[in-house]
């Protein structure tokens, strides 16, 4: 009886045990059911991270970019954390707010990086236009101008930074594009700097070359005929009774945008002188030449003293044999000081003027403004 | 008896229960790690982005599959092991698309370094040819420069060719190609010029 009695409680036992078990079992089933996992979410950032590096960000918008990815990852280490508890007690509100959150940074950094990478494209192009003006600047006005090695160097490395931020634009790489067209504003304004301030330097003597010109205008009147030379121009005109009756394309020595000091600086004079004689045939290697009575006496005078001051060494002489000559029309300026000109020109000339001559030559006739036309420099 | 049943039904349950959870697959995990670490230091990242972040993509979600199987009463890592390995697979392909991509564009930057060296020494020949008079050599210096510019640049392109990078000297050879080709074009005009008028 007692042993019955046993066994009928240890049944009620293990029944109670086993319910108990039965109901926990159901209880935890329904909890875990409903924590909310933070697939989706994580799931949703990582497709607007992705969507977010095809628009660049980490180029655009670097650091929203990585903010994305460091709440991702905080996302990932939080849900190895919780799923390392035992499974009642996992919470992954925290993951799915990191989630969130990457989430909506990766879109802010999508949103930053098409909004940057439109405004550089802007940028790159409109600094393309500026840097396509300031070379079209220098080669218009600069290019032909006796400048430093230093400076054709600096020219050409903006041209060639300038290709190369093109080709970067080109393939979409807008930063590689923007630096470089940095580097090539950098060379393009030295070079435009150092010859803009040559051309100013120079033309600070225009005043003295428009007095010069207007009294070689003046004096031709009457039947006289005059040489006016515009070096900038590289014209020299054949003056008559006040009027410019022909003119010529010349050439002139490499360093020609200063006045001639002494034998060898390779400089065409500037001021007034005299056609002392002509030549033709053998007894000149130029078709034919015209001599100047270069140096005259203000040339002498300034000479003697550059001498006394220091600048100009005592072995160095003044130069001389400055011609008016043939064998040019080369498109660049080679004499060596002399004015060159075609030789059918030259064959022009020389019928038209006669020793004795009047030979101005100025650096300029019109002012500089007009000569830069239009160009800000 | 009965309850000596019982135990043993309990007990084989308990081994049921623990049998049917899985490892970590963490083989998988680090080999596919190591997959992508190898195809980011051959440079996919840069020769082949697209093949590349979509690698990356898919560990991620590897990552997830992992997490989402370790979060249920019991894990199956299935999914997560098949994408792994497919990953580590995949990594073997964009390794060799990035190792061929790289290949070519050697290949590409070699051949325009060919073409950039001979427009030049042509350049030099031109600029012998080109109109001068006998004190005028000056005169050329501009051209010169240009051309010293264009051979300095695939100097520098040999340089970064050197230190592998392929896609800074692509295009910058590209840009030397586009300025030895201007300056013969230059030349060519100037000859063509003087001899128009002999």
């Amino acid at each position: 009886m007692m042993i019955l009695r046993k066994q009928k409680r240890i049944r009620w036992i293990i029944l109670i045990l086993l319910s108990v078990v039965f109901v926990t079992m159901t209880i935890c089933v329904i909890i875990v059911s409903q924590i909310k996992l933070p697939t989706d979410d994580l799931r949703l950032a990582r497709e607007a991270m992705t969507a977010a590096k095809e628009a660049e960000a980490n180029v655009y918008s670097e650091s929203l970019y990585k903010e994305s990815g460091r709440l991702y990852d905080s996302a990932m280490l939080n849900w190895a954390r919780e799923n390392s508890k035992f499974i009642l007690f996992r919470d992954y509100t925290r993951v799915i707010n990191f989630a969130k959150d990457s989430k909506k940074k990766a879109e802010e950094a999508e949103e930053e990086s098409i909004k940057k990478a439109s405004n550089l494209s802007k940028d790159v192009e409109a600094a393309f236009v500026s840097l396509g003006k300031k070379i079209e600047l220098y080669d218009k006005l600069f290019k032909n101008l006796p400048l430093s090695k230093s400076v054709f160097d600096a020219h050409n490395k903006s041209k060639m930074f300038l290709s190369e931020s093109k080709i970067a634009h080109e393939n979409g790489k807008l930063k590689d594009a923007e630096i470089l067209f940095k580097k090539a504003d950098i060379y393009v304004n030295h070079a435009n700097n150092a010859a803009s301030k040559m051309l100013r330097d120079y033309f600070s003597d225009y005043n003295y070359w428009r007095k010069l010109a207007n009294d070689a205008i003046a004096a031709s009147r009457g039947e006289n005929k005059v040489i006016l030379v515009d070096k900038v121009a590289h014209i020299l005109y054949v003056y008559q009774s006040g009027k410019a009756i022909r003119s010529f394309e010349v050439e002139f020595g490499p360093n020609w945008m200063a006045h001639k000091e002494y034998a060898g600086d390779r400089a065409t004079p500037e001021g007034n002188y005299h056609i002392l004689s002509k030549k033709a045939g053998g007894s000149t290697g130029y078709h034919k030449a015209m001599m100047l009575d270069y140096p005259n006496a203000e040339d002498r005078a300034r000479f003697a003293q550059k001498k006394r001051q220091g600048t100009i060494s005592r072995r160095t002489g003044i130069g001389n044999l400055i011609e008016i000559h043939g064998n040019g029309g080369r498109g660049f300026d080679w004499t060596s000081g002399c004015v060159g000109m075609k030789d059918r020109d030259i064959d022009d000339l020389y019928r038209l003027v006669g020793s004795g001559t009047r030979v101005t030559i100025v650096g300029s006739i019109e002012p500089l403004a007009v000569i830069t036309k239009g160009f800000d420099f | 008896m009965k309850s000596k049943l019982i135990i043993a039904i309990a007990a084989m349950g308990v081994t049921v229960l623990f049998s049917s959870c899985q490892k970590v697959p963490q083989a998988e995990i680090d080999a596919a790690t190591a997959a992508i670490q190898s195809v980011k230091d051959a440079g996919a990242d840069l020769y082949v982005p697209e093949a590349y972040q979509a690698l990356v993509d898919s560990m991620k979600s590897a990552n997830e599959k992992v997490e989402v199987a370790k979060a249920k009463w019991f894990p199956n890592y299935t999914k997560a092991k098949n994408l792994l390995v497919y990953v580590s697979q995949a990594a073997v392909d964009t390794k060799a698309k990035s190792e061929a991509r790289k290949v070519e564009l050697k290949a590409e930057v070699d051949a325009l370094i060919v073409e950039v060296k001979a427009l030049n020494e042509g350049n030099k020949a031109l600029i012998a040819k080109a109109p001068r008079g006998k004190e005028g050599r000056e005169a050329l210096e501009a051209i010169k420069s240009d051309v010293a510019v264009a051979e300095t640049t695939v100097t520098e392109v040999e340089g970064l060719l050197a230190n592998g990078d392929l896609l800074g000297s692509d295009s910058k050879i590209k840009a030397a190609k586009e300025k030895a080709t201007s300056i013969k074009a230059e030349l060519e005009e100037a000859i063509a010029k003087k001899g128009g008028k002999k």
